[in-house]
Order: structure tokens, then sequence, then C-alpha cells
């Protein structure tokens, strides 16, 4: 398992910004000006930047931890927990995190269900979609990192329409309400803040793919590239629903960002917000299928046995098992919640923690070697 | 290969049993366009609804394809039912097809209906994924079941349609933007109450008829269709209005206004009586005037008529809207914007008292084409 990962399975350095950027933009989109605005009011935005910049800052923690960890192996989350703590604390730790992950999965696929199931079919079954979804993901994830890189390529391009879309709710919108600024407490923009973390999630996951992209130096720009479009692009959606709603009116929207799509007037396509909603199939599909990658690979780190192939379709079971098990919106919503928690948790704690260990380990290593 | 079929024979299955989920083709239902309420009193309503027939006249084209062109739909369908029931299940009974809504238009109350109040009907618009929110909601004048139904209209396309670009083009000139939409923004938010146009029957065809201007969902008072530009003057930066104004008895000047933009300033707004400062701008191009009443040497005088009057039109209106204790010009949102820590809780007393000043400055940029 120590080996470099041949050059034939890597893929370019442009791959570390179309993956964390496709993990971060997801169903969250639609409907996180509700949450965020219900603190901070008009100042929303603000935190929106805080929590960019908290992210970029974890952005640079999580380089920091592969850059450290490439003289003595293999660049990723599993390898790093091995050797810093042992084979069994360490799987104990990868275990931790990629839970995380699996929930990130089923978190998506969920979400993406639930929209559909409320905007276009109610009558969805959510078993066959999901299981159709899941072979999809198979589908690519058989074809390797090389084909997930593609997608989230695919998915990045597919919905540049989806943001030219808000463009057209510009004319409507009232930039007055944006006043006055800053005129919240810093408690307030707070926990606008927390609240905004889990939009901001997903780009963690390079901590997995990290190895598998080639030129890390330039690998390394694209990734803060991609985190300073996520916050560029949330940051502008968010001043646009806080002109364009009052502020009323958008804690009555569950998802401001649909509501947008449909005051959009074509004169042939009627309901632009069915068209965007399916088109949003494919945020989901990068997700899924790089999640089911990721802890696939957990299960060949672990036990190396078992081969991906297997792994993979016993993964995916469990990601339709799990989706299907949650019925009601209310359940999404908790789920959400403590997805939202966990990443905070692993994000803004952990991951700062183990770039201590990891700090302390390597002095250790030179006042032992001296 | 053998393997590959394996796999992709359930694939196959699936997606074919998985595609039986519940159609609505456009020809096989009725596709709801407009929806009126009236209100009977005692929660009771009468509702009307109205689809759009696509086979009314006999089409030569059509030689065997499709309906015979004899054929027609049901057009209409109205029934009694209790407020805030959504009308399209009311009359799935007597649907001759299944009746949806699709890409509703229109939205009527009659004048009961919105003195009595519309949070039902709102809140049931509002939860439903299909009503587009470039709706247009209007307050009728008489009986929006006659005026939904009638079949003596000028016009053959369908009766909503027929209003809805009624009220658009209107939306473009005098009349201040009144969808679902902008109706929503003032009901639900603070410091600020909604408006819809006032529509009504006038023999063979339907007209605009002023202003519905509301206090939360109760309709309360009636703004004149000669009032419309000047609160659309105070609202929002618009152009191509028309505003006739009389400067003396039976003496008329009238132009149509290339741009306007209004700004607001507020001063001590968390004091008991606020000050408002509204300045507006007018470029005028003036399209009718009363014979020599008009030169270019002249306009400057006519201007600064005009800007006294305006003015003082502007004043004597938000005078209205305060003792009414309503404000649909959103004044309260514009207090809120430049005033920091907002007092909320007492705007609605210190609404009131609030001092409104208002700047008009009109500029005639041309006069015609003659002396």
């Amino acid at each position: 398992m120590n080996d470099k990962i041949k050059p034939a399975h890597q893929v370019g350095p442009v791959s570390a910004f179309f993956i964390p950027q496709v993990m971060q933009i997801g169903i969250g989109y639609l409907s996180f000006q509700q949450i965020i605005t219900k603190y901070s009011q008009q100042d929303a935005w603000l935190a929106s930047l805080i929590s960019g910049a908290l992210s970029l800052g974890i952005l640079w923690v999580v380089l920091r931890l592969l850059e450290n960890e490439r003289q003595f192996g293999m660049p990723d989350l599993f390898s790093i927990h091995t050797r810093i703590f042992g084979r069994r604390i360490g799987t104990i730790l990868n275990l931790f995190t990629v839970t995380h992950v699996l929930l990130f999965a089923i978190m998506s696929l969920r979400s993406y269900i639930e929209i559909v199931h409320v905007w276009v079919f109610p009558q969805m079954s959510m078993f066959l979609f999901s299981l159709i979804f899941c072979l999809i993901a198979w589908y690519i994830v058989s074809g390797g990192m090389r084909t997930i890189a593609g997608v989230c390529l695919l998915s990045f391009i597919y919905l540049v329409p989806l943001s030219i879309l808000t463009l057209f709710i510009v004319p409507h919108a009232q930039f007055e309400n944006l006043l006055p600024l800053v005129d919240h407490s810093p408690a307030a923009l707070l926990k606008s803040c927390y609240e905004l973390t889990h939009v901001y999630l997903g780009f963690e996951l390079l901590l997995y793919v990290y190895p598998f992209i080639s030129n890390p130096r330039e690998a390394r720009k694209w990734a803060f590239r991609s985190a300073l479009t996520t916050v560029y692009f949330y940051t502008t959606t968010l001043i646009l629903a806080i002109a364009y709603f009052s502020q009323g009116e958008l804690q009555n929207t569950i998802w401001p960002t649909v509501a947008y799509w449909k005051s959009v007037r074509f004169p042939l396509v009627e309901h632009i917000d069915i068209i965007a909603i399916v088109l949003l199939l494919w945020a989901t599909i990068p997700k899924v299928c790089l999640c089911s990658w990721i802890i696939a690979r957990a299960v060949k780190f672990t036990v190396p046995k078992i081969k991906m192939k297997y792994s993979l379709i016993v993964i995916l079971a469990l990601m339709i098992a799990g989706t299907t098990m949650i019925h009601s919106g209310l359940q999404v919503k908790r789920l959400n919640d403590v997805y939202a928690t966990y990443g905070v948790l692993i994000i803004y704690i952990y991951l700062p923690i183990l770039l201590f260990c990891q700090w302390i380990k390597k002095k250790r290593g030179r006042s032992a070697a001296s | 290969m053998k393997q590959k079929a394996v796999l992709i024979a359930p694939l196959i299955a699936i997606l074919f049993l998985s595609g039986c989920l519940p159609t609505s083709i456009i020809d096989d239902v009725l596709l709801v366009e407009a929806e009126g309420v009236d209100y009977l009193g005692n929660e009771k309503v009468m509702g009307t609804i109205t689809m759009p027939n696509y086979v009314e006249n006999p089409n030569p084209g059509s030689a065997g394809a499709g309906l015979p062109t004899t054929a027609s739909m049901l057009r209409h369908l109205s029934g009694v039912t209790y407020d805030g029931k959504s009308l399209v299940d009311r009359f799935q009974q007597s649907g001759q097809m299944p009746i949806r809504v699709g890409k509703i238009r229109l939205m009527l109350f009659n004048t009961a209906m919105a003195k009595k109040g519309l949070y039902k009907q709102i809140d049931l618009r509002n939860r439903d994924p299909d009503s587009p929110r470039d709706m247009n909601f209007a307050v009728v004048e008489g009986s929006c079941r006659k005026l939904l139904t009638s079949a003596d209209y000028q016009t053959q396309i369908p009766v909503a349609r027929y209003i809805q670009d009624m009220i658009e083009q209107n939306t473009e000139q005098n009349y201040p933007e009144s969808t679902m939409e902008s109706f929503m923004y003032a009901y639900y938010g603070d410091y600020m109450d909604p408006f819809l146009p006032i529509i009504r029957k006038q023999g063979d065809h339907i007209a605009m008829h002023g202003l519905a201007l509301f206090k939360n969902d109760k309709y309360v008072m009636r703004l004149s269709e000669n009032r419309v530009f000047t609160f659309k003057m105070l609202f929002q930066k618009f152009n191509q209005g028309v505003y006739d104004y009389e400067f003396a008895p039976n003496k008329h000047i009238a132009f149509k206004n290339v741009h306007t933009d209004v700004n607001y300033k507020v001063k001590n707004g968390n004091s008991a009586a606020p000050d408002i400062y509204a300045s507006v701008n007018v470029s005028a191009q003036v399209r009718q005037a009363y014979p020599k009443s008009l030169s270019k040497a002249s306009s400057p005088v006519m201007e600064k008529k005009l800007n006294r009057h305006m003015a003082k039109q502007s004043a004597q209106l938000v005078r209205r809207f305060q003792r009414k204790g309503i404000d649909p010009l959103q004044l309260g949102q514009h207090v809120r914007s430049y005033t920091r820590n907002f007092d909320g809780k007492s705007w609605p007393e210190r609404y009131a008292n609030a001092r409104f000043h208002c700047k008009v400055d009109v500029t005639i940029k041309q006069t015609g084409i003659s002396e």
C-alpha cells in the first residue's frame, strides 16, 4: 500500500480545482440563504465571507498535513493516521473520518430525492431512484479515479448554466436591503458562520484524493482557487437573496434559490425551476461517486485482501439502505444537522489537532535521531 | 459479454418499471390559467377557474389529426366552497380531464374578498410549488366570476391571457409592478404593505382602475388612477409613464417620462418623528399641451409649477397613507436601511408621526416638434 500511485492513474493538477469545487456546491445551495439570515439578517454575507476565509485556512491545514506526510509515504489521511497513532488507533480514526464521508454521500443523495419529491415527482420511488443512481455510481467508480475526476469536470460545466440563471433576478433586487452594513453583534455573525460551515464542507475530501493528483505544487494553487471560487459563488448568491427577498419572506421560503428560478420567465420554457432541479442531479453524481471510492479505498487500506471491486458493491448497497431508511423531510433535516456538526468537529477541531500531533511526532523523531 | 448482459438487463428493466410515474400531457389535462375568488360572506366563497381552449375554432389544416375540429373543451368552472380551499381540488370532480396547475397566470379577488382579508389565499399560493412567481394578482371591482366567464369580449384569446397582457403592459408604464413576487415581498416583509391593481369589466372589455392598497392582507384604500403616476414615481425608478397635469381649469399638459428616479434619505430614524427625504428627478417629454401654453422659452416656468404641484401631491399621498396606517411605499424599509440599530417595535406608532419631505425636479427635455 505504500507504493507510489502510478502516473497512469493520476489526474492533472487542475482536478484539484474541480474536485473540491464540485464537492462543495450541492443541494445546500438551494436552501442555505434562509438558515443563515435567521441570525444576522442583512449582514449574513459577512458571515459567508468569514466562513469562506476560515475554509481557506483549513484548506491550508489540509495541504500542510499532506505535504508533511509526503516524505513518509503516501500523502493521504489513512497513512497519516496509522503513522502517527499506530495501526490500531489509526484504524479507529479512519473509521471516524470515513463515517463522515459516508454520511456526506447519503445526505447528498437523500436531499436530492427530497427536492425531487417536493418539486417535481411526489410519487417517485426512493428505492428505485437510489438503485439506478448507485448503478451509475458503480459504473463511474469502476473506471477509477480518472473517470471520477472527469465526472467532476462535467458536473462543473453542467452547473454553470444554473449559476447564470441567478442573474435573471438581478433587475428585481433591491440592494438597499443590504443596509445598514454591519449592524449585528459578533455573536450573531458567529452563529451564522456556524450554520454556514456545512455548505462549505466537502473540500476536505482532498485529504483522500491528494496522492492521485500529479504535480502537487500546481495542484495546491488550484485548490486555493477552487475554495476562493466557492466563497465568491456563495457570497454573491447570498447577497442576491438578501436583496431580492424581504427578510420576512426569506424566513418563509425554504428553498430561496428555487424561488429565483420560479420567477424566471421564458416564452416557451415555462417552468425553468423543474429543468434546473433535474440538472442538479449532476451536482449529486460526483459526490456519491467520490465518496464511495474513498470508502472503498479505506476498506482496501484496512484489509488489503478485499478488492475495491467487491467492497464497492457493499458500500453502494449500504448507501441505498441508508437513503431509503430516511422517510420524512424532518429526518432529512435532522440528518443534515448531525452531518453539519460532525463536519465542523472534524474540520475545525480535529484537523488542526492532527496537524499539531504530526508536528509533535516530527519533533520527537528528530530528537530521537540526534 | 454474458456478464455485461446480466448486468444491463436488470438495469433496463428497472428503467422501464420506474418510468411509470403519473404524467401530465398537455393535451390530456385541463391546465388552469386563472382563478377568481368572490366572497359570499360567512367564510364562503364562489370560486371560478378558467382553462384555455385549444380547439375553439374549426381548424382547416388539421385534417383528421388530433381532436375533431368541432370539439370544445371545458372552459370554466365555478362553485361555492370555503375560503382558502384549493380550487383545483374543489373542481376535480367536475373536470372533463384531470385539472392541473401548470402555469397559472392570474389570481383574482373581488373587493369584498380583499376587504375581508387574503391571508388564507396567500398561504395557499405560497405553499404550492407549481405556482410561478411571475403570476399576476389583481382585485376585481364587481364579480370575478362574471369577469372570467363572460363570452362577450372583443378579443378571442382566453381571458386569463388577455388580463395578464393588459396588466403587464400597464406595469411597464404607469402602474407599479404587481406580480406574486412583489406582493409576497411586501406582504411578508416588515415595515411595508402590499398593493394590487384594480381591474373591472367595462362593457365588452376590461380596464385598469387604480390601485388597491392593503393593510397586511386587508384591502383598505383605493388609489385613483390619476394618482398612480405619483405613487409609482415615489415607489421605483421607471420610464414610459404618462402624467396629465391640469395647470388651470380645463387647461392640461401631459408629459411622458423619459426617465424617473427616486432617492430616499432618512434622518433621526429612531426618534419619535423621523425625517424622510425623498428627492425625485423626472425627465419629461411633453406629449400634449394646451395651445400656446408652452414653448421652449416658457418651459422653465412650467417646470417650476410642475415641481411644486408634484411635491405637494406626493406629500398629500403620504399623509393619507399615514392616516390609514399603511405603508405601500415601503418608507419603513427605507428608514430601516438608513438607521443603525433600527427600533422596529415602535415603528408603527412612529410612522404616523414621520415627517415626509419631498423634492421633485422635473426637467422638460423637449416640447414637441412645433412651437
